[in-house]
């Protein structure tokens, strides 16, 4: 019986998730559990850790969490970035594994608010620009009491551009192709401290 | 970890600059007006020129990047917005974490990745801009701690011992390198409230993230958000804290706005006001009130205006 090469081992599991490439360090994890010390979610919500999602992606089960609601709940605050002793920049993956989920058709419950902001913003050139005439009056209101201009100073050539550079990227192409049709329930749940996966109807 | 994380201020701003581009914050300008006029009114006092440029928009954000969105036009934007700043041959200051965290984390993933340098100019490039990474990305609250003698010395409004506590918010602080404190426990803002006059609280809760965190306010509010921010305001009320400031009006919306349904869901009543340390700063070198826009706060100031000896006339006028 050979034995086993190293180049028969599966590589770079995680570049699957890694797209942009944007956590090349990932394999220098060393699963001391810091990470979800520090994170306010683990927290509250025991069923997302930081480590284990880490050590899943390493092994190439990164499917579970890409199907489940807890990628959701990550507040990117980097706690644990600014706690890791290898500098793994693990909110760069909580983002690239929302992106795939989406592609997925999971979680998107929690993508569509702000699809809503962002083809708002992209008519703006600002996020967050109420669309109510009214609410843009309180605004102009409390800026005019200020000695400020009743709206930010934002040129038309700059809403133009940034609208562009959204069709450009492609990106405006990529939200409109995300819709309602697509969507699959998440799958793991919440439950007391343990994730379970919903076997069957009424679980 | 291979380089010193931490810089003195001088290492970070050499010389103190004459003139700085001001990028425009879309949450500072329309939820809080205020936070602009305070620093540019501050920034005047210290003899710096703010320049704005209409033509640059929104940085395009964490939250929308995190939840929403692809990266590609995040970094196109980002060119876009740096490239109108090198045309001035300035400095990039943002008053925002978000802004700040963004831009700097995106422009440093530009400059070390020639295929997105090259995707993002080629898609500029369209529009005529051209980005080369020669501006330098900074938060104005550096600026604050750079020119911390010179504010000291233009004191017309001394706090008279009000507890004020601070909220360093993430983005800033986790850039890690080149930041102006240990990432981990920044103290530099209680360095500040003692040169106003301050007394500074440090509270058990104090890293804790505002909740505002890209857009969980929004889809996980009652689930994580709010018994988070209980928590925070919990510890901040047990060690007496008077106010908050923020560098951030992410943060600021987080902790202001929030505070009343807190109070409704678990029965508490916090009333801790929460500003812009720009704006503390700015009230304290005598900057009129009415600049400062305190009236888009939900939670109101509580008299501390009064306190410090500012009466109501002079907060109307």
């Amino acid at each position: 019986m050979p034995r086993e090469k190293e180049k028969d081992l599966e590589q770079d599991l995680y570049s699957r998730i890694d797209v942009y490439k944007l956590a090349p360090n990932l394999e220098t994890c060393l699963q001391c559990g810091k990470c979800a010390g520090v994170c306010p979610v683990a927290n509250i919500s025991p069923s997302y850790s930081p480590r284990i999602i880490i050590n899943d992606i390493l092994r190439g089960r990164a499917d579970r969490w890409l199907e489940s609601e807890e990628i959701w709940r990550c507040f990117w605050c980097a706690n644990c970035y600014t706690m890791c002793p290898m500098d793994i920049p693990y909110p760069m993956l909580i983002m690239q594994m929302r992106y795939l989920a989406i592609e997925k058709g999971y979680g998107l419950k929690y993508f569509f608010p702000f699809k809503k902001f962002a083809m708002r913003a992209r008519e703006d050139g600002l996020t967050f620009a109420p669309a109510s005439p009214k609410a843009r009056e309180k605004i102009a209101k409390i800026r005019q009491g200020i000695g400020l201009s009743p709206w930010p100073e934002i040129s038309d050539k700059a809403r133009e551009e940034y609208k562009a550079l959204f069709d450009m990227t492609g990106v405006t192409d990529f939200l409109a192709s995300i819709t309602e049709d697509n969507e699959k329930p998440v799958r793991s749940t919440y439950l007391e401290g343990r994730i379970t996966r919903a076997r069957g109807k009424g679980n | 970890m291979q380089e010193a994380r931490v810089i003195r201020p001088e290492e970070r701003i050499r010389d103190i600059p004459e003139r700085v581009f001001l990028f425009r914050s879309c949450t500072g300008s329309i939820e809080y007006p205020g936070t602009e006029s305070a620093i540019r009114e501050t920034l005047k006092m210290l003899g710096v020129d703010a320049v704005m440029d209409p033509d640059q928009t929104c940085c395009s954000g964490y939250l929308l990047t995190c939840s929403a969105h692809k990266p590609e036009v995040s970094l196109a934007v980002t060119a876009r917005n740096l490239a109108i700043v090198e045309k001035k041959g300035l400095d990039t200051y943002t008053f925002c974490n978000g802004c700040f965290g963004y831009i700097s984390e995106l422009s440093h993933i530009l400059l070390h990745n020639q295929a997105y340098l090259d995707m993002a100019n080629g898609v500029v490039g369209k529009l005529g801009y051209r980005f080369e990474g020669k501006t330098r990305v900074f938060h104005v609250q550096e600026l604050w701690y750079r020119m911390k003698d010179t504010i000291a010395a233009m004191l017309v409004r001394p706090l008279n011992g009000l507890r004020v506590a601070a909220h360093n918010g993430c983005h800033y602080v986790a850039r890690q390198y080149g930041i102006l404190d240990d990432g981990g426990y920044p103290t530099f803002h209680e360095e500040l409230f003692e040169l106003l006059g301050a007394k500074p609280v440090f509270y058990k809760e104090r890293q804790l993230c505002c909740g505002y965190a890209v857009g969980r306010g929004f889809t996980h509010k009652e689930e994580l958000v709010q018994p988070h921010l209980y928590k925070k305001f919990k510890s901040a009320e047990q060690a007496g804290v008077e106010l908050i400031t923020t560098v951030c009006p992410g943060c600021n919306v987080a902790l202001d706005r929030e505070q009343p349904n807190i109070n409704k869901r678990y029965g508490e009543a916090f009333n801790i006001p929460v500003i812009d340390l720009s704006q503390l700063i700015a009230l304290c070198l005598g900057v009129p009130i009415h600049k400062l826009g305190f009236a888009a706060n939900t939670t109101p100031l509580n008299g501390i205006l009064e306190r410090l000896g500012i009466g109501k006339e002079t907060a109307d006028g």
